[in-house]
């Protein structure tokens, strides 16, 4: 493994949900206190099962593993750290302000980034403070702060600007003020990230093209900032000599994942590169996680493989859900969830189901991955489609502000202003805000997007009233009075539909839980949730391994249905890269390689 | 000279620009702080998101947000005394308390006043 060759002192392990990134960290850490080398692993994955595959309890202190020589570990819990953040700042006022503010003070603090800040302030310590990592050799995280985090703390001038001036300056580091940690501590921690002699970033992704497309962003995002030293492993690849029997199945997934190989994205070919076959087996306990960076035997067989699905509840298709939404004849639907799960095909394939059924659909798409929507323009009489380009959107939007509202500033307030507009909301904001041009027109047709705003940004822009007085003129031009606003309009089931989509693996589901959460305190309450990619939903296979991997699914599925979901629908994993009206329309119909034997869904 | 201290509501930026449209009033307000501050004169800025104890523990402002609630903010102390509430002070205003003579006249550049009021 390239990625394990003369390793530096910090190893980062980075990519979306389910990729494997926590396993990979896990075998990681094994491998090189099996050699000799004294190492901690910190896992900061809000599904961590570190414990479970060391069994033994953990904990966010420095624990040794007892099986293990040579090797401790810690868990930190993000939302964790960011409920300690918000009790730190809100608590000593909560009975001494008035219950509504505090109520509007707690929302301010329970956005992504306060999560994602405070995570990174548990975990700066370990990256500065040699006290605490003297003792080791290498320190592993299972996860990497995004380029956001760091841009914030790079930003130039915000800190010098914060030390001089206390609380203005570059105002959009936001919950960072809070925070307890020493600013030079910070800066210190990122000059230890962007150091190719101490850290070492590893990018973990899947043989599938949306993945690596997320991966590709990642890799340039962290490589503008100085994260140049980044490794690419392409976890769960399907060995070769499982299509030697001529299943169906997985000959179908052979050729998809060899050919979003062949189309690697141009960023990720430089990068030296693993492939990690997928496991008969569940990467749970020492030997598992040994053999995945084959250094031992692999077990054959863990109880329960390849048992037949039959008998597991029959879900619905996508088809049948969009059977659901027909019934208005008219709203706005909106997909949301996870970078790289699927948003962007499975809002075609509904925009195309709903369209062949008779009803006007306009399907807006902000993917940066334009073939999709290109192949569709133009494909049937009453589906338009247009696309967003945020990039292009939040120059827009940001030159528009320094324009109009920034006009009339003298040099330092201009440059004051034009610090914050690099702050991470302005891209969630001008995006929406071009979405928003397009809701209107669900009182008359159907619009189906790819995204949706967070709950979080939602009741943030709603309260400081800004989304009323947009609308508020927009109408006045319109002439148009009976129009509600986009929040009532967002939170009202007969206009509005939320699709939650997901994968059917840990990480995913709960990343999807935590929207749903989010979003009904905004009021919204998501309609359905759709699990993409299921091996559990396609064909009946030979293949040992993807049996395997299909009965993995149920227990998650079995948790979207009975925990999180009011509707739920299953779309098999594809043959094909689901590109064009036929495949869309197979897709949502619930076929893949040989819908006919589907056993799952009779 | 004069303290003046301004209590914001929760923003998230005190330059105003995290909303769908961004409010002009806090981004002319954010150039005229840092003005005064170029002035040397004291102005302090208290969010409430961030410093939420700052509010608490000042019997002024915890009165105010009984009474009047966190939407009537901004709440503008000079000295630990109620100044100003709703508004953001213009720069004119800042000036006039903290007893600077601003000069007014020798900043418009473009043909317009500075403090975001147009002749």
């Amino acid at each position: 493994m390239r990625f394990l060759d003369q390793p530096p002192r910090f190893l980062f392990f980075t990519g979306k949900g389910g990729v494997g990134k926590t396993s990979l960290a896990c075998a990681t850490a094994i491998r090189l206190a099996g050699l000799g080398r004294r190492v901690l692993l910190v896992s900061t994955d809000p599904a961590s099962n570190v414990a479970q595959v060391f069994e033994q309890p953990i904990g966010n202190a420095l624990t040794p593993i007892a099986a293990v020589p040579n090797l401790s570990a810690l868990e930190i819990d993000p939302e964790a750290a960011a409920q300690a953040y918000r009790d730190r700042i809100v608590g000593p006022v909560r009975g001494v302000l008035p219950d509504d503010v505090v109520r509007g003070i707690e929302e301010q603090l329970s956005g992504a980034c306060t999560t994602e800040i405070a995570a990174f302030d548990e975990f700066t310590g370990l990256l500065t403070d040699t006290r605490l990592t003297d003792g080791f050799d290498h320190v592993i995280f299972d996860t990497a702060p995004t380029g956001h985090t760091i841009r914030l703390l790079q930003l130039p001038g915000a800190w010098s600007g914060f030390l001089e001036n206390n609380t203005e300056g570059a105002s959009c580091l936001g919950p960072l003020s809070g925070l307890e940690t020493q600013r030079e501590q910070y800066a210190a921690a990122v000059s230890a990230l962007a150091d190719p002699a101490r850290t070492r970033l590893v990018l973990v992704a899947r043989a599938q093209a949306s993945t690596l497309r997320e991966v590709a962003r990642t890799h340039a995002e962290l490589a503008a900032i100085g994260l140049t030293r980044q490794f690419l492993v392409i976890n769960g690849v399907l060995p070769e000599a499982e299509g030697a029997t001529d299943d169906a199945l997985a000959v179908a997934v052979l050729r998809r994942e060899a050919a979003a190989l062949v189309e690697l994205p141009e960023a990720l070919r430089e990068l030296p590169t693993d492939h990690v076959p997928l496991m008969p087996f569940n990467l749970v306990g020492l030997p598992a996680l040994a053999a995945l960076l084959g250094s031992a035997a692999a077990q054959d067989d863990v109880p329960g493989a390849g048992a037949s699905p039959a008998g597991r509840p029959a879900l619905p298709k996508l088809a049948s859900l969009v059977d659901d939404l027909a019934q208005d004849g008219h709203g706005l639907v909106m997909l949301m969830g996870k970078g790289g799960v699927g948003k962007t095909t499975l809002a075609a394939a509904i925009a195309v189901e709903l369209a062949q059924r008779g009803f006007a659909v306009h399907l807006t798409t902000s993917d940066p991955a334009a073939h999709l929507a290109e192949t569709l323009e133009g494909s049937l009489d009453n589906l338009t489609v247009s696309r967003i380009d945020p990039q292009a959107e939040t120059e827009r939007y940001r030159q528009h502000v320094l324009d109009t509202k920034g006009k009339d500033l003298d040099a330092r307030g201009r440059a004051v202003l034009e610090e914050d507009l690099r702050s991470p909301c302005t891209e969630e904001i001008a995006v929406f805000q071009a979405f928003s041009r397009i809701i209107r027109e669900a009182g008359r047709k159907f619009v189906v997007m790819d995204t949706a705003p967070t709950g979080h940004t939602l009741l943030l822009l709603d309260a400081t009233g800004a989304y009323h007085r947009e609308i508020a003129r927009n109408m006045d031009k319109s002439g148009v009075q009976h129009f509600t606003t986009p929040m009532m309009q967002l939170q009202d089931p007969k206009q509005t539909k939320v699709i939650l989509v997901t994968l059917a693996e840990t990480t995913p589901v709960l990343e999807a839980a935590n929207l749903q959460a989010d979003l009904r305190r905004a009021g919204i309450e998501p309609w359905a949730w759709v699990i993409n990619n299921s091996l559990a939903a396609a064909a009946r296979t030979e293949s040992k391994l993807l049996a395997q991997r299909a009965t993995r699914e149920w227990p998650q599925i079995a948790a979207v249905r009975e925990q999180h979901a009011k509707r739920v629908a299953l779309v098999p994993v594809q043959a094909a890269e689901p590109i064009g009206v036929a495949r869309l329309l197979a897709l949502a119909e619930g076929g893949t390689v040989a819908p006919a034997a589907a056993p799952s869904h009779p | 000279m004069k303290s003046i201290q301004i209590f914001d509501p929760a923003l998230c930026c005190s330059s105003g620009v995290c909303g769908v449209d961004v409010d002009q009033q806090l981004v002319t307000f954010a150039a005229n702080v840092e003005w005064a501050k170029q002035q040397g004169i004291a102005v302090e800025r208290v969010n409430l998101a961030q410093q939420p104890l700052a509010f608490a523990q000042n019997a002024v402002v915890k009165g105010f947000l009984e009474r009047s609630g966190a939407e009537s903010l901004p709440l503008i102390l000079i000295d630990g005394e109620f100044a100003l509430a709703g508004r953001y002070p213009t720069r004119d205003e800042l000036a006039r308390w903290a007893g600077v003579t601003a000069v007014l006249a020798a900043q418009a550049a473009g043909g317009c006043c500075s403090g975001g009021r147009c002749c």
